[in-house]
């Protein structure tokens, strides 16, 4: 009764531990199946595992290996189902040269000339491809952001875009198609600027390999995909909303925004809640909500400027995928164009472009 | 069915990198075939290989196959899963069919791990009305009111009272024209 109490308990600890993207050869998923063991085994292997998280805490953490270090590895039929697993065909040197980076061509020149043997490599490296892939990365987003969010203004385009072009982004997209095992790079496990390199490499390969078509598909199906989810207004912070909105309605020649109490409860205790409705004109245009007026004052002006932007939590679903077939000409079209900036935003400015 | 006997661990339906939204990505990253030229238990997947292989690898080019033939070991197969995990199952004695269907199991999973699923439906946008809250559909005359007020204490679904009701009808009675009174 007490071993099957310890074994559960085992059970439970070993259940939560976190597991990298590389651990060591031993599987962790087990279909598993009926067993019969000796009474001896499951504590043997209980011990051998103490011991083991023991060194692997001595040294750092588990011992990692490189998947091409493995027996079975054939570069060649992996870069093959790399390119059928997207669905894309690529120039063979082209998507090479893609995956090949700086450091793997200088460590691999320097081992041989230590050896002693004269090293004219062929291989290029993917310093061009990255450059070219990272403005054909920002030029498809941008096209997409402004042909699907018509109303927004410049700024919250560029919040967007620059998330979607982030670091982190692309280097979890990097990793979910399967760079990590493919990169030919001196550093193991690859920095993440490794994998951001590649991805934009592979961006652009592929626009020359398919054309710049197929390569604007690419990015819609894979990047701008990470936006589904997102909150867009939390990635735009406008400083002084008030402000925005007054500017706003008197370009418009609307009344000043008027700001009304309109629902309150708690105030004398520390869970109190103010609704302050925006007005102008005598016309509702929206409410906030805050734990202060100040608070909920802003919360209103923010909600305003969604309603204008028409980026509310109720706005239309964003379109990925097939749903992009018949918008894809204007999205090619507004790639050069930016969307009007938060200074001059009028609404009669943008109704034009409503699609 | 309560979950506090279970291990297996429970989660809502998910998948990664947004698969299938864009465009769908086969998650099966490369499997590994292992398995003896020789022993009996092996047969199985050595006639999956010598005839069903070859049509599995064509239609599915996005796998990478590796044959791993071991001398003295039971056969295994182990799938590995572009978001890093495997999954390994022995094949031991398995027949040509049974290979063929874990395979194809394999080939429809991503790599996240077997889980109970709490619900099959998952949403990032739960509400678009927005959340009810006690103010949602109130009278704006409550902020100005004050209580006990005639018609806002009132309970909502309180309909007219008897006295009100009989006060009606007799109201009713009273309008009518003299000349059209109804025969009591």
């Amino acid at each position: 009764m007490a071993a099957l109490w310890k074994t559960c308990q085992q059970c439970l600890r070993y259940r939560f531990s976190n597991v990298s993207i590389y651990t060591s050869i031993t599987a962790v998923n087990v279909i598993s199946k009926r067993n019969f063991k000796a009474h001896w085994v499951a504590p043997t292997l209980r011990e051998l595992k103490r011991r083991k998280v023991i060194e692997d805490d001595l040294n750092g953490g588990p011992k990692i290996f490189h998947r091409s270090t493995f027996l079975e590895w054939n570069y060649d039929a992996e870069i093959f189902a790399f390119s059928n697993r997207l669905g894309e065909k690529f120039n063979d040197l082209s998507l090479r040269a893609a995956l090949t980076h700086k450091s793997y061509i200088e460590r691999e020149t320097a081992r041989l000339s230590d050896i002693g043997v004269e090293s004219n490599l062929q291989f290029q490296d993917n310093e061009a491809l990255s450059q070219k892939g990272g403005e054909l990365l920002s030029k498809f987003t941008n096209g997409y952001l402004r042909a699907v969010f018509t109303q927004v203004p410049e700024e919250l385009i560029r919040a967007m875009h620059d998330f979607l072009t982030s670091n982190p982004t692309l280097e979890t997209v990097a990793r979910h198609i399967g760079l990590g095992d493919l990169m030919l790079c001196a550093d193991f496990p690859c920095k993440t600027e490794t994998y951001v390199k590649s991805f934009k490499a592979i961006v652009a390969a592929l626009a020359e390999s398919s054309g710049e078509e197929r390569a604007r598909i690419f990015v819609q199906d894979l990047v701008v995909t990470q936006l589904y989810g997102q909150d867009v207004n939390e990635l735009w912070n406008p400083v002084d909303p008030v402000g925005n909105l007054t500017a706003i309605l008197k370009r418009e020649g609307k009344a000043e925004p008027e700001f009304r109490l309109i629902r309150q409860a708690g105030s004398n205790s520390i869970l109190g809640v103010y609704y302050v409705g925006l007005y102008s004109d005598k016309n509702f245009i929206s409410e906030g909500a805050g734990e202060s007026l100040e608070v909920a004052k802003e919360m209103a002006a923010r909600e305003a400027l969604k309603k204008f932007f028409r980026t509310e939590d109720s706005m239309r679903a964003l379109p990925f995928g097939r749903q992009l077939k018949n918008i894809q000409s204007k999205i090619a079209q507004l790639e050069n164009q930016p969307n009007i900036p938060l200074s001059e935003w009028i609404s009669e400015k943008v109704m034009s472009a409503v699609h | 069915m309560s979950n506090s006997h279970m291990f297996l661990p429970s989660g809502f339906i998910r998948t990664p990198l947004q698969n299938g939204l864009g465009r769908y990505i086969p998650q099966l990253q490369r499997i590994t075939l292992k398995f003896c030229k020789n022993h009996g238990g092996s047969r199985g997947v050595r006639d999956f290989i010598e005839s069903d292989l070859m049509e599995f690898a064509k239609t599915n080019p996005g796998t990478v196959v590796y044959l791993k033939p071991r001398r003295h070991r039971s056969p295994c197969m182990v799938a590995e899963y572009l978001n890093g995990e495997r999954e390994y199952l022995s094949c031991h004695e398995f027949s040509r069919d049974e290979v063929h269907k874990w395979l194809s199991y394999m080939c429809t999973r991503s790599g996240i791990p077997v889980m109970r699923f709490r619900k099959y439906q998952h949403t990032d946008y739960p509400t678009v009305q927005g959340v009810w809250n006690p103010f949602t559909h109130q009278a704006p005359e409550i902020n100005i009111a004050e209580f006990p007020h005639e018609v806002l204490s009132r309970p909502l679904d309180h309909g007219p009272t008897a006295t009100e009701q009989l006060i009606e009808i007799f109201k009713k009675t009273q309008i009518e024209d003299p000349a059209n009174k109804p025969p009591n």
